[in-house]
């Protein structure tokens, strides 16, 4: 196997909110094609700041560092232009959007991203048959696509929904925000497999999240510890059972 | 020279006394007795102002200041630009087609090949030349006669309209499509009176289309009158010319189980608004009034609508959508009565409205009147700007920011469709409403 390219570099990241607190204090963060990273921290962190901040959401304002993905200034792209060049976020809250179907709304997003890269947009029966494939392995059934994106939809369809858009739209980079949070254990299982069945050379994942127990699910090539808006400390699959055995409080300064 | 007349006239409505007098003859007598009395009750009321609550969202103040009287009755025979405008706007697989230019039916464009028999479909002048016993009965003695200035001024002026008879138990299933048109007049005003009488356990459904180019006002009345078991669909797609007024009235009288579904679009004209007001007279209806408008530029719209449950066990659902970019002014109102002894009554009433610019704005009244006391009745009113969490969504799955809002605005406005049976029908109302998304500037 070729050297594993660098997707993402995130270097002594500092972000503020709107009002001025600052909530990531000096992220450093690097991520190879085919690795999956578990940022594991307590609430209130910086973790989800840190995903809003990569996927592109306003609100947030960069004070200091930069990152790069793919070579290029990932934070100098419009949110939709992210997508297109292949980063996925998995919401910890996936939104709601009465009277859009869900089909519809992924066949958009698709086929945008699609145009954006020079390929030609699927037709109705291509997407279909790329849809009925990965259902089956999420256990998704065919109503879901058929009903407005999210709405009604229990907290672990939700979850799987969007383990499943990752799949369709086949990113570069995934960050999942808490997937595995809300999720009974069938779900999870569920959830983990399908991250697991994305694992691939040339992508790389993020898990975000709170415990340890889907990266029982889910093995990462690396753990890191967020706290304090800073990587406090950085290791293998094991971190993350010693974290939860000794609990977040005792490693290093507290925020 | 004014007409001279023995009741009070209002400055504004003397134009249209003079025009009268110089209408045309050879009607049936009992027609012109009625045109008469319409035309006193406006010229006593004139236009309705602001001070009136149920205009008080619309300025008609151009009207009163500049006379827009009513077209002549000489209609000339379509030529190439109307059959075009037919073309671009009618839907393709409408089975009949009733078409009217100028307020006058034109039955070279309209084709009723294949009705089942029991069913009258036809221009109201034709009708009441040739069946005046479908209609006289319905102009004569008119289902309401409150404080409506337009209505009487409509029973003044009216020159043709639709009549559609359903014979008891008759079905159709495919909508009866009715297209009217404007043909590029300047000025002047189109008066339609249609007529729908819906047999005992009848189904049937219309879809109505008004279109045009010009400068014009319409002024369209139609009156349901749903028996028994009866069961009717009605759409207005309403897309006027840029500059034209649209003054539409729906009166519906509904029999016991009797079930109505109206959907109102309004799309297109300087100045639209809609009425519908509905009376259930028998016990267990099923009354659905949806509808939404588009708006921007300087557009302004009213959507109102008044149900009144006189009987027990009725239902009532309303979803309405506004949506006004530019410098537009949207407004809802919705009455929902419930009169003493209509027990089990079961109403829900919504309006939810997106003013997508700051100069923008939006009315929303939801009134309810309940004097019963075992009854289920609620309303829900919101007015907002799109949900940034949503558009954040669909960016973040590569949708550009103009595609994400205007499915979004899209997905909004559909949820007004939902009722529309029909799937190809539900289908030709979205890529309208898709049409018009895409000329939605900020």
């Amino acid at each position: 196997m070729a050297a594993a390219a660098a997707i993402l570099d995130i270097n002594n990241l500092h972000v503020r909110l709107v009002d001025g607190r600052e909530i990531l204090r000096g992220i450093d963060l690097a991520v190879n094609s085919g690795e999956v990273h578990a940022i594991m921290g307590p609430n209130g962190s910086g973790k989800s700041t840190l995903a809003a901040v990569l996927a592109g959401r306003d609100g947030y304002e960069v004070s200091e560092g930069g990152v790069t993905y793919l070579g290029r200034d990932l934070l100098a792209m419009p949110a939709e232009e992210r997508a297109r060049e292949g980063l996925f976020l998995a919401f910890q809250y996936p939104v709601e959007i009465p009277g859009v179907n869900n089909m519809y709304f992924l066949r958009t997003a698709i086929n945008a991203q699609r145009r954006h890269r020079g390929e030609p947009e699927l037709d109705a029966g291509q997407f279909l048959r790329a849809v009925r494939a990965q259902l089956k392995l999420l256990d998704i059934g065919e109503d879901l696509l058929q009903r407005a994106v999210n709405v009604g939809f229990s907290g672990g369809e939700k979850k799987r929904n969007e383990i499943f858009q990752m799949a369709m739209l086949e990113p570069r980079l995934a960050i999942l925000d808490e997937t595995d949070s809300g999720l009974d254990i069938d779900a999870l299982k569920v959830v983990a497999r399908g991250v697991n069945q994305q694992r691939a050379p040339d992508r790389a994942i993020v898990m975000i999240t709170h415990y340890q127990r889907l990266l029982g699910y889910v093995e990462p090539d690396r753990v890191h510890v967020l706290q304090g808006g800073r990587i406090v400390e950085s290791g293998d699959k094991d971190l993350a059972v010693e974290l939860e055995r000794r609990g977040y409080g005792l490693l290093g300064d507290a925020a | 020279m004014s007409a001279v007349v023995d009741f009070p006239v209002k400055p504004e409505a003397r134009p249209y006394l003079d025009a009268f007098a110089l209408g045309p003859s050879g009607e049936p007598e009992w027609l012109g007795m009625r045109r008469r009395r319409g035309l006193a009750r406006f010229a006593e009321q004139g236009f309705p102002n602001r001070r009136s609550e149920a205009w008080r969202y619309i300025d008609l103040r151009a009207l009163e200041e500049k006379p827009m009287l009513p077209a002549g009755a000489v209609r000339a025979v379509a030529g190439a630009a109307i059959r075009n405008q037919l073309a671009s706007i009618a839907f393709s697989e409408a089975a009949y087609r009733l078409v009217l230019v100028d307020g006058r039916y034109a039955p070279e464009l309209s084709t009723a090949e294949g009705l089942p028999s029991g069913i009258w479909l036809g221009g109201m002048a034709m009708t009441i030349a040739e069946r005046p016993d479908l209609v006289r009965y319905a102009i004569d003695a008119p289902l309401f006669d409150t404080e409506r200035p337009f209505a009487a001024l409509n029973a003044a002026f009216f020159g043709d309209g639709v009549v559609l008879d359903i014979a008891p138990g008759v079905v159709l299933d495919r909508p009866i499509e009715i297209v009217h048109l404007a043909s590029g007049g300047t000025g002047e005003s189109l008066h339609t009176r249609s007529l729908v009488v819906a047999g005992a356990d009848s189904r049937a459904s219309i879809l109505e289309i008004f279109a045009g180019n010009g400068s014009y006002w319409r002024n369209d009345v139609v009156e349901l009158r749903l028996a028994a078991g009866a069961e009717f669909g009605r759409v207005a797609l309403v897309e006027e010319a840029a500059d034209a007024l649209h003054i539409g009235e729906l009166l519906a009288v509904l029999g016991s189980a009797a079930r109505l579904t109206s959907l109102v679009l309004l799309l297109a004209g300087r100045t639209m608004r809609h009425e519908a007001t509905v009376r259930s007279e028998g016990e267990a209806t099923q009354c659905r009034l949806n509808g939404a408008f588009l708006l921007s530029g300087r557009q302004q719209a009213n959507i109102v609508t008044a149900v009144d449950h006189a009987a027990p066990g009725g239902q009532t659902r309303e979803v309405f959508k506004g949506v006004a970019a530019g410098r537009a002014h949207g407004a809802f109102q919705g009455r929902i009565t419930v009169r003493p002894g209509a027990q089990k009554v079961d109403a829900h009433q919504l309006s939810q409205n997106l003013v997508l610019s700051p100069h923008a704005a939006i009315d929303t009244k939801p009134e309810l009147e309940i004097y019963a006391d075992d009854v289920k009745c609620s309303h829900g009113a919101a007015v907002g700007d799109l949900d940034e969490a949503a558009l954040f969504y669909m960016r973040s799955r590569g949708i550009g920011h103009e595609e994400a809002r205007r499915m979004l605005i899209e997905g909004f406005v559909r949820e007004a469709l939902e009722p529309v049976g029909s799937a190809p029908l539900r289908e030709h109302l979205l890529s309208r409403v898709a049409r018009r998304l895409t000329m939605l500037e900020e």
